[in-house]
């Protein structure tokens, strides 16, 4: 008796073992050892065993990182396969040669998919709110592709860091790359103000793509107190803020873009003290030095002084 | 052969324990390279030098020690897609940022945020003017030196949000915005203390600008994203808020009789004021080659700020300015590809920004006699404008990647108003060509050359006349309004010669010839030409190793002509900003435990003043504008090493350098005896060391 119970007992655990084997072998071989393409698991995005299997972290071509992002939060039903972005990609994927042909569409550097094609398969899902005018924007007609901007398979993508931002339009963007280092300037290099405070990438209605519908509009969402109106408006400073501050970055102080007196003699009458020389000493020194003509007409984006004292319209107070 | 069944155990143990840890192996592995990961960096860091300009914007002004310490916390509920992120940045420095973020990925979503922004002025002011940051400052009578004041303002701004998609591909988004901006600004008053004259002597006092705003942005957004149509339409309300009406003094200056610098008090400082806007835009796909996209919005903008109490209101004027301002906005637009080769753009913008407000008369006085012998209306001054922008633009492929692209815009602009003091025509036009031949999708050579001229012209400009209706010179023809042809050519190549190396080469040209003047008088505007140079170049090691440098040189030339006060010499100006700037950066693993990275930049910009006289009758003691010039660069430097897997060290260090001889202020005293100073050599060394833990 006590015989056949080590039989069965010994008979039990050899079947315990070779189910737990059967279980187990499987799933931590299967990374490793199947090539089968029905047999790959998905790791990230839903279907993507066909092309994790190979795009793992050995890969020339690593995936795995888009699983930390927004598109590869699976439980959003929204979010893609890689063949909603790359295409079915069959000839790629049922090759078995070590260089096979590239995905339907690819997106690096030398990609030879055409920049409209690769936008659309971003534009299928992102066309609507602060994209709704890419089509027709001047990145767009510049054969900009998204890609060239942003980063999808990772977590930080650069051009969505206020710390990072400016880089990637300084790729494009030299000059503005190097007014930014002016000492009359934004606060650009601490990532407080960013290229898409004031402008919109993907397009918009506003000119130079700004994110508001006019340039002024942009400006007075920092600089409210610009906006008046006053009851003495200085006109340039109603029109266009851009005629006589550049927001890039300048020498002249205040983000002037020249300083005074030359700025204020690009527009005012050569009367009498508004067309003097620029000199650093004598008696119009004062029209250059300090604030130069803001020494005096100092509310120079206008005035909302109601003192019924000589000429107010001249911004002194 | 029969092994006895405990081997077999052994056997059988063994591998199950391999095949566990294999797993367990792979699916850590899996997790760290597929979940989202939480990172804190915490230490401290010490600034070697006190200075001005390195820590404008951040607050690292002063010798010492700070805290490093910031976060960015990332968790992910997988099975509900429900992300919580708490970022935080800078938080041991005056410039942090701290964002807090919950949402259910294509559900709803709700954030926090926090900002704060200092600004110091880079000139320390010598002053006795007291009362400093208020709005009732207290002016020395009399030249008096004072001690040292460092004038800052500070942004702290406060937002949430809110979105909720809803069933029909609807999401709804809320927003709100508070911004508070503190602190003192230069500012000033002055004024001419006696009939015009070459030598005639002025009055200026400092008075620093009190702050005290607050912004407030807010606004509501449906959105609806079908697969050929998008819709969104909501409001957007802006409010600013200044606590401060006028700026009011006690003393000052005397000297001047009713000219006196002490007698210009109140100071009016920006007034309240809000805008409410509501709009609607959307894009339409008519087919896969066709879109058009519009937007339409209609602004209300007002300013009723009650005016503060005065002993000399005009009478019947009002008790504020009943400013209001209505702005339509129509924007379409149609893109569309007719053939396999050949896009076509239009564009077409109209904006009409009216302004309604009240005129009336404010300030008798102006029909007095000025100092120049003139008379002035005293009536308020709304201006309206509008504005027609059309853009059409057909681009073709041509043979080996190449595409060639023609356009044309055109701008309009009415505005309303009268000429007084300044040139003004009631409108303008610009009408603008260019053509570009782009080339793409080409391995080794890509790039664009384009050229772009336009013509600005417009009505005649209306004669400026005092109260009195006497002309009043027009000489000049503002630079916004002034007849222009611009010419512009740009080439921008990237080059791949072999793998690793990549090299972008950008030249743009422009020229702008104005004709800045009236009446043949050769004053005004006359010349502007801008030429930038660019030459970027990034050589990729290896995977670990990366190493960039670029450089720019940047230059443009102002040419402009006016005339001496009496006896009315004319004389011109060639304003010349030149700039150089290169940068080299370095960032490489060259250890699996190591990252660093290392960058230089460098800049040295001219401004030069080219003047053609210096020295006229009328106005003895000119000094040259001497030429003003800036060198900056900045080292930074920054190591990473990893102790353990989710546990090291961080190293930063920055070396800052500042130089200029800057004379804006060092040849200027204040009537009051304030002086404006600043460190013209500035040498800022910053080493912070930190810890960061890393986890899922």
């Amino acid at each position: 008796m006590s015989n056949d119970l080590k039989k069965l007992n010994s008979m039990m655990l050899r079947l315990l073992m070779l189910v737990l084997l059967l279980c187990i072998m499987p799933n931590a071989m299967a990374q490793e050892e199947d090539d089968s393409e029905e047999d790959s698991p998905d790791i990230v995005l839903r279907g993507d065993g066909k092309c994790t299997k190979c795009h793992d972290e050995t890969s020339d071509y690593p995936v795995f990182a888009i699983g930390k992002t927004k598109h590869g939060t699976v439980a959003d039903s929204r979010t893609p396969t890689c063949t909603s972005c790359h295409g079915e990609s069959d000839q790629h994927i049922n090759n078995e040669e070590t260089m096979p042909p590239m995905p339907s569409r690819t997106f690096g550097k030398n990609s030879t998919t055409p920049i409209l094609e690769r936008n659309q398969a971003c534009l299928d899902c992102h066309q609507g709110g602060k994209r709704m005018n890419w089509i027709g924007s001047a990145h767009a007609n510049r054969d900009i592709a998204c890609t060239s901007c942003h980063q999808i398979h990772t977590d930080r993508d650069r051009v969505r860091d206020k710390m990072t931002q400016s880089e990637t339009c300084f790729a494009c963007h030299k000059e503005q790359r190097a007014q930014i280092n002016r000492p009359s300037r934004h606060p650009i290099r601490e990532g407080k103000v960013v290229c898409s405070d004031c402008h919109n990438p993907h397009g918009s209605a506003g000119p130079s793509m700004t994110v508001r519908d006019s340039v002024n509009e942009t400006c007075f969402t920092c600089h409210m107190e610009k906006r008046g109106p006053f009851i003495y408006n200085h006109p340039p400073a109603q029109e266009n803020c851009a005629i006589c501050h550049n927001p890039h970055g300048t020498t002249a102080p205040n983000l002037l873009k020249v300083r005074s007196p030359f700025l204020c003699q690009e527009c005012h009458e050569p009367n009498t003290h508004q067309s003097s020389l620029g000199t650093i000493t004598g008696a119009y020194a004062r029209n250059t030095l300090a604030r130069g003509c803001m020494n005096c007409h100092t509310n120079i984006h206008g005035s909302n002084n109601p003192e019924n004292v000589r000429n107010e319209g001249l911004f002194q107070r | 052969m029969k092994l006895p069944f405990s081997f077999q155990i052994k056997v059988a143990a063994t591998l199950l324990i391999i095949a566990s840890s294999v797993w367990a192996e792979q699916d850590e592995n899996i997790k760290r390279l597929t979940k989202p990961q939480s990172t804190i960096n915490f230490g401290a860091g010490y600034l070697f030098n006190d200075n001005a300009r390195f820590g404008q914007f951040n607050g690292l002004r002063d010798d010492g020690f700070y805290g490093i310490f910031n976060l960015d916390i990332v968790r992910r509920n997988d099975d509900t897609g429900t992300w919580f992120k708490l970022q935080g940045r800078n938080l041991g420095f005056k410039n942090r940022d701290i964002r807090l973020e919950h949402s259910r990925q294509g559900n709803w979503g709700y954030f926090f945020e926090f900002s704060q922004t200092p600004r110091y002025e880079p000139f320390t002011a010598n002053t006795a003017v007291g009362g400093i940051g208020s709005s009732e400052l207290q002016v020395p009578t009399t030249p008096t030196a004072g001690g040292p004041e460092h004038l800052k303002t500070e942004r702290e701004s406060f937002a949430f949000g809110i979105n909720k998609f809803l069933p029909a591909n609807l999401e709804l988004q809320l927003h709100f915005k508070n911004e508070d901006k503190d602190g003192a600004r230069i500012f000033g008053r002055g004024n001419r203390l006696g009939p015009p004259g070459p030598t005639a002597v002025g009055g200026y006092e400092f008075l620093p600008e009190p702050i005290n705003y607050t912004t407030r942005i807010f606004g509501a957004t449906l959105n609806y994203n079908g697969k050929d149509l998008q819709l969104s339409g909501g409001y957007y309300g802006t409010l600013f808020e200044n606590k401060n009406k006028a700026l009011t003094t006690t003393g000052g200056s005397s000297v001047g009789g009713i000219f006196a610098p002490g007698l210009f008090t109140p100071i009016a400082l920006p007034p309240d004021n809000q805008a409410h806007q509501a709009f609607l835009s959307g894009g339409y796909s008519f087919n896969p080659h066709t879109r058009g996209t519009f937007k339409a919005s209609y602004t209300i903008a007002s300013q009723t700020d009650g005016f503060f109490p005065t002993q000399l209101a005009a009478p019947g004027a009002p008790s504020n300015l009943h400013g209001k301002v209505d702005t339509t906005l129509v924007q379409a637009a149609l893109t569309s590809r007719p053939l396999s080769k050949l896009n076509l753009l239009a564009n077409f913008r109209y904006e009409d920004r009216e302004d309604k407000t009240p005129v009336f008369l404010y300030n008798p006085n102006a029909f007095n006699v000025d100092l120049n012998g003139n008379r002035w209306t005293g009536f308020n001054t709304p201006r309206s404008f509008r504005t027609f922008t059309n853009k059409f633009e057909a681009s073709y492929a041509l043979p080996m990647n190449l595409r060639l692209i023609g356009g044309i815009d055109y701008e309009h602009w009415d505005r309303t108003g009268t000429p007084q003091t300044t040139g003004h025509r009631n409108s303008t036009d610009e009408l603008s060509g260019r053509v570009e031949l782009r080339r793409s999708l080409a391995e080794t050579l890509t790039g664009t050359i384009s050229y772009i001229h336009s013509d600005r012209w417009g009505s005649h400009f209306l004669t400026q006349t005092t109260a009195t209706g006497q002309p009043f010179f027009n000489l000049i023809a503002p630079i916004n309004l002034a007849d222009r042809n611009r010419d512009k050519v740009r080439l921008l190549l990237n080059w791949e010669p072999f793998e690793p190396l990549s090299v972008q080469a950008a030249v743009d040209h422009s020229w702008d010839d104005y004709n800045g003047d009236r009446n043949n008088s050769g004053f005004g505007m006359q010349k502007g030409i801008a030429r930038n140079y660019s030459l970027d170049a990034v050589y990729t090691f290896s995977e670990n190793l990366q190493a960039n440098a670029w450089f720019s040189r940047n230059e443009t030339q102002i040419d402009q002509a006016s005339r001496t006060p009496a006896p009315r010499v004319p004389w011109s100006v060639k304003l010349e900003n030149l700039s150089t700037s290169f940068g080299v950066g370095i960032n490489g693993k060259p250890h699996e435990k190591l990252d660093i990275g290392t960058n230089i930049t460098y800049s040295e910009i001219t401004d030069k003043f080219k003047q053609s006289i210096v020295e006229v009758d009328c106005c003895p003691g000119n000094t040259p504008v001497p030429d003003i010039k800036f060198k900056q660069g900045r080292w930074n430097l920054f190591a990473r090493y990893a102790l353990q897997k989710n546990l090291g060290l961080r190293l930063d260090y920055i070396l800052d350098y500042f130089r200029t001889n800057e004379w804006t202020w060092s040849g200027w005293t204040y009537t009051d005896g304030t002086r404006l100073i600043q460190d013209q050599n500035q040498w800022v060394n910053f080493l912070g060391i930190s810890a960061y833990i890393n986890w899922q």
